[in-house]
């Protein structure tokens, strides 16, 4: 298993006012699919996200992500996993704004100290993958909004992670870019051999997907 | 609208509440210095004057030549129209009177003598032995004291009884029978330079004025003034000084004083009538004001532009809280707009807002200034300066403080309200207004230079106004070097490996508004730096000019000529290691066509150069070296003289003509002190003459005897030639004189041949062939020395001096020294003369001029004060020599003095008025910056930064934006000292201080500044960064999202 979750509580607020995003949520992933979380807003699929990727803490269970407890890691393992395991796609893409495509892209890279050229070499394949050669230059700003999360995907891509999280990715885009933005997301499942978990209520998303794992009020229903 | 207003503050309170402390700030600022250039300006011309030396302000009325009837009457019109004249000070008053000459009883050589009233005559002059007169109430009697020389004089000691005869009509004086009751010595500095006599006690030759007639004068016999004025003898001066208590006084009164004192002239000319044939009311007072006055105005026109260069910096502090609030309410006015709001009507809510802001930083403003004012005066150098005062509150504090936050909040309405373009057509519009304000300010700033280099004597608007043009235009074009540098940091962090650094370069060097707080901390920067220079610029020059005008430690201006052992006295009760005796006279040098008062001499003992002479001279010279070469090569020596001794002298000269010498010996105390000892003149004819009183201290030395021969020329028949052949027989033994030089003196040099000197035991012979009628006029004078006779006088000249002769190193120059000729040649010069700033004025060793004089004839030792360097105490009031004037003393009242104390007050204000300024701008801007950027911090959190990355990021990212822009800060700071400062500070009459100002850079100070202002900065980034990291995460993410 490359996801394994186990028992998840995840509850804001206190007494009558207390809000339960994530109750007793458990399952596992193979490594290399491509799974599809959907739930209505609010059920809880982001929440869900943010403790698999180590961006919250559950009040319970456990997150294991190839064999490694993310529960039990401190800030600085949390962010190490981000660095090598996992990698994010948000719905606004989170593009930094003062960096070019090639840039952004490169970020993940300067992180883990990869050197300029095998840098450079890796973000001009991932531009490639995602079709930005030509925008390489460009600032978030001067793209759209599907090339700005080909450039995330691309990003996400950069570090080779083992499990690429991504929440409502083309919740900002049209249909047709979101469509596009769905197949390459496939794409890249299958070429790069990573595993991706996709928040969507995109039924193209759904059926592009290996699996489908349904979430209402904060328990897996289906 | 209101409701509006009133929620929206409620939302928004610490962005309100920012505004509003800028602009108290601002307003505060402004509040304090009205409150400095009004009450402590008003405070300070009465405690100057109240500090003022009483010669300066005493107010003294003159009359003379008064009937020995209206005596009386006279004297109380007179104290009547000056204590009028003084209205509405209270004064003290002191009299003093002197009454026409009358014959002494008992005399055969028209000896005359006269009666003195002295009011507070134990003040003026010390008891030898007896008691003070007291009055006796019968004009035929009285009782007196005499001085200690009039009595010697006239053999009379305490119970001795005089009786004057009475005068005739034409100036009345009744017999009166006087009873000596005490003997009195003059103490130096107290008016006895009007006495008839000086305070001598004695003149051989006294004119009185009623006639050409001279005749020898003995007095005074000092009476009660009742007893003088009641007595009947009329009166041939009198005068009455006022000395008004100005302890309270306001420019008002002190203006009432000045046209009451003019005008009592004229009033006391009207009031006296006939009973005075002379009358004149004379005072300092008016030339005190006046010169007080100037010297405000010039501290005035600097605190106004330290106070503008505050306004400004505060303008730029509320442009950036002002540009903060517009983008944070950015979406709220969209929103408004979109609901179909007009822009009048949101700019009616701005202007309220703004009005808002203004109305509580004026309720705030005036409370604070006063404070703030209060407590600057309980510090230094106000409080030192005696003004000190509690909280008040003026007018014009108020009105200031009115119209600073008016004005400030006009610049936060105007940010509210300008108008939004499309990104490029604002930035193109922006750039082009920017540089065309650029080009204005720099502009202006430089005109305003130029204004402050013509240094005309009022400063105008734009000479007030330069410092912050010159500061602004500076930092705004420092401004453009940022970008620049930050455009280098981006190509480097391009090809850097890692993420936090070349990251934080990225967002520096690229997002637009990561310098939008750059003119603000490059001004505050700037203003700080400059601040601390100009202070330290200013007080340096203050020491300078205290250093040059003194010339040394301590000077002690001496009212009556020195005495033999005063040095000794001097060194005791000052403990330093060097007092020489000194002088600064007029000059007259034939050549001299410069400008302005006539050259100056100024001599002293230059082998004590570097304890005895100060006053800033170029880098890499000192006084040691200038003056190397100016003193003999080695000290007189001479011949010992015990104290008490008696010198006898004989003489005989061959030839028909009976020949006379007038003895001149000069003898030198161990302080170098030479005094002259004279004789009257002696007839050749082997008669002994006792010349008694030459060595009164011990330690004399007699270095030089000059023998001038005369003749009558009535006894000249034909000129021929006459052996002379004078013995002076020491008190000691006169040792060896091979060392000594014998001649005749110049210009008359060849007229006494064969000078020759030789010593045996205790005689000293001095011999020659004098040229009896050979040449007329010109003394001839037989010189023995016990020095060698200099060919010229080397001397050190003031640049002013050079320029004005055209003459160079080496030059020669004659030159008057009273009335004797003297050969100078220069071996250096200077910028100035030490105790004769700005002056064209010569420098010599006093024992060469001394020596120069003396092989010329002229034995007059030029000596008027005593110099001391390095001294442990200054308090010589004790001795009664004259006027003390301490270097430290001169640089204090410079300093601290309370003319002088609005300048640097203000600055103590300014500076950390401008540290607040800019970490409240960076506070400001950081937090705004931050919290547009949450989500995107957030997200690096996403990438797998972790919290220290994130806060290296936003640290270093600030940090390559704030330290180029403090180092451009201070860059124009030390600019603007170099340029403004030196030209800020003035003299005391509003003219370029002397010597000229030079910059002062004060490292410690500027360091601790910039390290202080990088750790604020360190902070308030590092708190609001720290903060921000630790949000980023799911929470934020979810915000964003």
């Amino acid at each position: 298993m490359i996801l394994s979750v186990r028992g998840l509580h995840r509850t804001f607020g206190a007494g009558p006012a207390a809000v339960h995003a994530l109750r007793d949520i458990t399952f596992d992933i193979e490594p290399g699919t491509m799974v599809a979380l959907v739930g209505r807003s609010g059920s809880g699929k982001t929440t869900l996200l943010n403790v698999i990727g180590g961006l919250d803490r559950p009040d319970a269970g456990t997150v294991h992500i190839d064999g490694n407890d993310v529960t039990a890691l401190d800030e600085d393992g949390l962010s190490q996993l981000r660095r090598d395991t996992v990698s994010y796609i948000f719905q606004t893409f989170g593009l930094i704004p003062v960096l070019s495509a090639a840039e952004n892209v490169g970020a993940p890279l300067r992180l883990v100290r990869t050197p300029a050229a095998d840098r450079e070499k890796r973000v001009r394949l991932l531009l490639d993958l995602v079709g930005l050669s030509d925008h390489a230059e460009q600032r978030p700003g001067e793209l759209s909004g599907g090339q700005q999360q080909r450039v995330a995907i691309a990003r996400a891509l950069a570090a080779s992670p083992r499990l690429l999280i991504a929440d409502e990715p083309t919740g900002q885009l049209d249909a047709e870019t979101g469509r596009s933005v769905m197949a390459l997301l496939r794409g890249v499942v299958e070429s790069e051999g990573v595993t991706a978990l996709v928040s969507t209520h995109d039924p193209v998303m759904m059926a592009l997907a290996d699996r489908v794992i349904r979430i209402s009020d904060g328990q897996i229903v289906a | 609208m209101i409701a509006l207003l009133g929620r929206r503050a409620r939302a928004q309170w610490p962005v309100l509440a920012a505004l509003l402390a800028v602009v108290t700030l601002g307003a505060t600022l402004l509040g304090v210095c009205a409150l400095l250039v009004t009450r402590s300006a008003s405070l300070a011309l009465g405690v100057a004057a109240a500090q003022a030396e009483p010669d300066r302000t005493t107010v003294t009325a003159y009359t003379a030549n008064i009937d020995g009837k209206d005596a009386a009457a006279v004297t109380d019109a007179t104290r009547a129209v000056l204590t009028s004249a003084i209205t509405p000070f209270g004064a003290t008053t002191a009299a003093r009177a002197s009454s026409v000459t009358r014959e002494l009883p008992g005399r055969t050589d028209d000896a005359r003598t006269y009666l003195s009233g002295v009011e507070d005559l134990p003040e003026k002059a010390a008891l030898v032995t007896g008691r003070w007169p007291r009055a006796a109430g019968h004009p035929a009697r009285a009782e007196t004291v005499l001085l200690e020389s009039t009595a010697k004089l006239l053999g009379l000691r305490v119970g001795s009884r005089v009786r004057l005869a009475a005068k005739p009509p034409d100036s009345p004086a009744p017999a009166v029978l006087l009873t000596v009751v005490g003997i009195a010595r003059p103490l130096p500095g107290a008016g006895w330079d009007r006495d008839p006599l000086d305070g001598a006690g004695y003149e051989a030759d006294h004119n009185d004025g009623d006639s050409m007639l001279t005749f020898p004068a003995y007095g005074p016999f000092l009476v009660a003034l009742p007893d003088l004025l009641d007595g009947g003898s009329s009166l041939s001066r009198m005068e009455i000084a006022a000395y008004p208590d100005l302890s309270h006084a306001t420019p008002a009164t002190l203006n009432t004083l000045v046209a009451n004192v003019l005008d009592a002239d004229p009033r006391l000319t009207g009031t006296v009538g006939e009973r005075a044939q002379f009358t004149r009311i004379a005072s300092g007072l008016t030339g005190t004001l006046i010169a007080a006055r100037h010297q405000q105005d010039v501290t005035e026109a600097a605190v106004l532009a330290v106070a503008l260069l505050g306004t400004v910096l505060t303008a730029a502090a509320l442009a950036l809280a002002g540009r903060l609030t517009a983008g944070l309410r950015a979406g709220e006015t969209a929103l408004l707009s979109a609901l179909g709001t007009s822009r009048a009507q949101l700019a009616v809510t701005a202007v309220l807002e703004a009005g808002l802001i203004a109305l509580a930083a004026v309720a705030l403003g005036v409370p604070l200034s006063s404070l703030l004012h209060a407590g600057l005066s309980h510090l230094a150098p106000m409080s030192g300066a005696g003004l000190a005062t509690a909280p008040q509150v003026s007018g014009g504090q108020v009105l200031a403080v009115a119209a600073g936050a008016l004005a400030l909040t006009v610049i936060l309405t105007l940010m509210a309200i300008r108008s939004e373009a499309a990104p490029g057509e604002r930035g193109r519009r922006e750039l082009l207004a920017r540089s065309g304000a650029d080009l204005l300010l720099v502009v202006f700033a430089g005109l305003g230079w130029w204004q402050l280099h013509a240094r005309s004597a009022t400063p105008d608007l734009l000479q007030t106004l330069a410092p912050a043009l010159l500061l602004t235009a500076g930092a705004a074009l420092a401004l453009r070097l940022v970008p620049p540098a930050l455009r280098v940091a981006d190509r480097l962090a391009r090809r850097a490996d890692g993420l936090p650094l070349p990251l934080a370069a990225f967002e520096a060097a690229r997002r637009p508004q990561a310098a939008a707080a750059g003119l603000l901390i490059c001004l505050a920067a700037a203003t700080g730096t400059f601040g601390i220079a100009l202070d330290a610029t200013w007080n340096r020059s203050q020491h300078d000019q205290a250093d040059l005008a003194v010339g040394t430690d301590l000077t002690v201006t001496l009212a009556t000529p020195p005495t033999p052992g005063q040095g000794g006295a001097i060194a005791a009760a000052t403990g330093a290691g060097v007092v020489s005796p000194a002088s600064k006279q007029g000059l007259a040098i034939g050549q001299w066509l410069g400008a302005g008062d006539p050259p100056q001499l100024v001599t002293t003992d230059t082998t004590h150069a570097a304890q005895l002479l100060r006053g800033r001279l170029p880098d890499g010279d000192d006084w040691a070296g200038v003056t190397r070469g100016l003193a003999p090569a080695a000290p007189a020596g001479g011949s010992p003289v015990p104290v008490g001794g008696t010198f006898v002298l004989a003489g005989r000269a061959t030839g028909s003509v009976p020949l006379t010498v007038a003895p001149k010996l000069l003898l030198q105390d161990p302080s170098g002190l030479r005094t002259l000892c004279t004789a009257a003149p002696i007839t050749l004819d082997g008669t002994r003459h006792r010349i008694a009183g030459c060595a009164p201290a011990d330690g004399m030395r007699l270095v030089a005897v000059a023998l001038p021969v005369e003749y009558d020329p009535y006894d000249l028949v034909a000129p021929g030639q006459s052996k002379i052949a004078v013995t002076l027989v020491a008190p000691g033994p006169v040792g060896d004189i091979t060392g000594w030089t014998t001649l005749s003196a110049e210009p008359m040099a060849g007229q006494i041949a064969f000078p020759a000197a030789r010593a045996a035991g205790n005689r000293l012979r001095l011999t020659g062939t004098v040229q009896v009628g050979a040449s007329e006029g010109g003394a001839l004078t037989l010189v023995t020395m016990a020095f060698p006779a200099p060919e010229v006088v080397p001397a050190v000249v003031s640049r002013r001096l050079a320029d004005g002769l055209g003459v160079h190193v080496g030059s020669p120059l004659e030159v008057a020294v009273g009335t004797t000729a003297v050969p100078i040649k220069i071996a250096g010069i200077v910028p100035d003369v030490p105790a004769a700033p700005g002056a064209a004025a010569v420098l010599v060793d006093l024992d060469t001029l001394s020596r120069v004089l003396t092989a010329r004839g002229d034995l007059e030792y030029p000596v008027d004060s005593w110099w001391v360097g390095e001294p442990t105490r200054t308090d010589l009031e004790g001795l009664h020599l004259g006027t003390v004037l301490t270097r430290a003393g001169e640089t204090a009242r410079l300093t601290a003095g309370p003319l002088n104390a609005g300048l640097p007050a203000v600055l103590l204000l300014l500076v950390p008025a401008a540290v607040l300024l800019l970490l409240a701008g960076v506070l400001l801007h950081v937090t705004h910056d931050l919290r547009d950027r949450a989500g995107e911090v957030a997200r690096l959190r996403g990438i797998g930064m972790t919290g220290r990355e994130i806060r290296t990021t936003l640290l270093a990212q600030h940090a390559f934006v704030l330290l180029p822009l403090l180092a451009a800060g201070a860059l124009v700071g030390a600019l603007g000292t170099l340029t403004v400062a030196p030209l800020l500070v003035r003299a005391e009459t509003g003219a370029p201080p002397i010597p000229a100002v030079t910059p002062a850079w004060p490292w410690g100070a500027e360091l601790l500044l910039l390290a202080l202002l990088v750790a604020g900065c360190t902070l308030a980034v590092g708190v609001v960064a720290g903060v921000q990291a630790r949000r980023a995460g799911a929470a934020q993410i979810r915000v964003v999202s």
